[in-house]
């Protein structure tokens, strides 16, 4: 009974986002759009973040997507949905790569050298003018859907409950055992028989894949891709801000921090340009002085205190 | 019939040679004390054998298979597990999610059947409440889940790095008859570092002697307690 109960907050959620665009006018979907987008790199970051590295380099694999999907469209003249799949198969095949290399740092110097990866990206793909198209960006001569705001939107929560559905496998699978255990006590993981470096890699090769999958989808949806806009900053700061709001190390917190912090900076968009960075920043600050496990760990600290 | 053998093992940090040239063995059945002074490397021989350090020179062969360089969860899936000195429980995980561990990934269990195991071995251990947060453990408890986090390897070795400590008499009491109880039922091999000495000559049946990472004496702990150089290791100066 419990089962079947908790199963029905969910899917009502989802027929409820799904029904949206019938009673939402164009302006709503598109914001809806960016709180899916900013919500799926929030769930992206916070599964890696399970096992305890912190990435400062979401925006590196997303770039990556965006820019392998709409090359392979424009240059390969790939279907949407063939280069999309492409392209997130291309950021994860670079992710498992790289993470021969990376994912034997810990600590700062994971999070510095991810940073320092999607800069590296950026530029290469910056510079290299006759196949990228350099700064100036590329275009795709169609958007997907004829750009119809219903059919983006429902792409983009689709592309969001995939994400999500990795989340919960990753919270309900062994991997949820093996990450916590090499997030509380790496060395005690290794001589539990849990192997590090394949976990780590797994998981990094994952999310970057997820990541790619994100950045194919936006590139379709908007139909040009630019270096500063593909590799903005921002599409690392505001998931990690979204993720510690919401509740780090759970799928819960991410989807609440975007629904939350993406209708609040829009409205501030609005108010005060600029002013939604200032909240950013403000709520990242107050988050780890005041409830470090964000809102999702309020709750769930409530329940079980309530359990017993 | 599981035997641990180490060769000439040696292990250098920079300018200290931390074991330095220690050949001994260990087979199921036997209970083996490793003492000696502060800083003579006891930890670091654990280490070693567990795979969280690789030796500088020597080698360390489990049932005839050289494991000098083999990764530690390698190790513990061969049947080798260890507790620390220092307890780090996950604490992101319930007392029986940690127990879980080992059944999980050491013996390669499905969730349902580690779950089922560990929730066995923790009755067998005398715990109960399985699903509180390690942080509202007893001492005691903490030990004892420290010791049932090593079972869950399925290991036929087993190192316990001072899971006395802390304990007062009674619980050590308990803790000894626990340790052999479990040596026995599961013929394990079990090497146990102890700085009191009641519970090294009520547990073992042989001790081996470490001193600045040299192995300077072994044998039963009623001998090798009167031997000079290890009266002299422990009390120092001109004994």
């Amino acid at each position: 009974m419990k089962k079947i109960t908790s199963g029905i907050f969910p899917i009502s959620l989802v027929l409820l986002a799904a029904s949206l665009p019938l009673f939402l006018g164009a302006y709503p979907q598109a914001v809806a759009r960016s709180v899916f987008t900013y919500m799926a790199l929030a769930l992206t970051w916070d599964i890696l973040l399970r096992s305890g590295q912190v990435s400062f380099g979401i925006v590196g694999f997303y770039g990556l997507g965006s820019y392998a999907a709409i090359l392979l469209a424009v240059r390969a003249g790939m279907p949407p949905a063939v280069a999309i799949i492409a392209a997130s198969l291309f950021a994860a095949l670079i992710a498992f790569a790289l993470g021969f290399l990376v994912l034997r740092l810990r600590a700062m110097y994971f999070s510095i050298t991810t940073l320092a990866l999607a800069e590296i990206f950026k530029v290469i793909i910056h510079n290299w003018n006759s196949f990228t198209g350099g700064p100036e960006g590329i275009v795709l001569p169609q958007v997907v859907f004829n750009g119809d705001s219903r059919a983006l939107y429902w792409l983009s929560l689709g592309m969001v409950l995939v994400v999500v559905a990795v989340s919960v496998f990753f919270e309900k699978s062994r991997l949820h055992y093996s990450l916590t255990a090499i997030r509380n006590n790496e060395i005690a993981a290794r001589t539990s028989g849990v192997d590090i470096f394949a976990n780590l890699l797994i998981t990094f090769t994952v999310t970057s894949l997820l990541q790619g999958l994100i950045g194919g989808v936006q590139v379709f949806s908007y139909g040009f891709a630019m270096p500063d806009s593909a590799f903005d900053g921002n599409y690392t700061l505001l998931p990690l801000a979204i993720a510690l709001l919401g509740g780090i190390h759970s799928t819960w917190g991410p989807i609440i921090g975007a629904i939350l912090l993406g209708v609040a900076s829009e409205y501030l968009k609005l108010k005060i340009p600029y002013g939604h960075l200032l909240v950013y920043g403000l709520i990242i600050i107050l988050v780890i002085l005041f409830i470090p496990n964000g809102i999702y760990g309020l709750v769930r600290k409530g329940r079980s205190k309530r359990n017993g | 019939m599981a035997e641990l053998i180490t060769k000439k093992l040696t292990k250098q940090f920079g300018g200290l040679v931390a074991v330095n040239d220690v050949s001994f063995s260990i087979k199921s059945g036997e209970i083996l004390g490793i003492i000696g002074p502060n800083g003579a490397g006891k930890t670091t021989f654990i280490n070693l054998i567990s795979g969280i350090y690789l030796p500088t020179s020597g080698s360390i062969e489990f049932d005839g298979v050289d494991i000098s360089q083999k990764p530690a969860h390698e190790r513990a899936r061969m049947g080798i597990a260890r507790t620390y000195q220092l307890i780090h429980p996950m604490e992101n995980l319930d007392l029986l999610e940690n127990v879980m561990i080992g059944f999980l990934f050491a013996q390669k269990q499905s969730i349902a059947k580690a779950r089922a195991n560990a929730e066995a071995l923790c009755g067998t251990m005398g715990l109960a409440n399985l699903h509180r947060p390690v942080s509202k453990l007893t001492m005691l408890e903490t030990k004892k889940m420290e010791i049932a986090h090593a079972l869950a390897n399925g290991p036929k070795l087993l190192f316990l790095d001072e899971v006395m400590a802390g304990l007062n008499s009674d619980e050590t009491k308990d803790m000894i008859a626990t340790v052999k109880q479990l040596a026995k039922e599961r013929n394990l091999a079990v090497g146990v570092v102890e700085h009191v000495m009641g519970v090294i000559r009520e547990l073992t049946d042989r001790v081996i002697v470490l001193e600045s990472g040299e192995l300077i004496a072994e044998g039963p702990y009623s001998v090798v307690s009167k031997n000079p150089r290890v009266v002299q290791a422990y009390l120092g100066g001109a004994a």
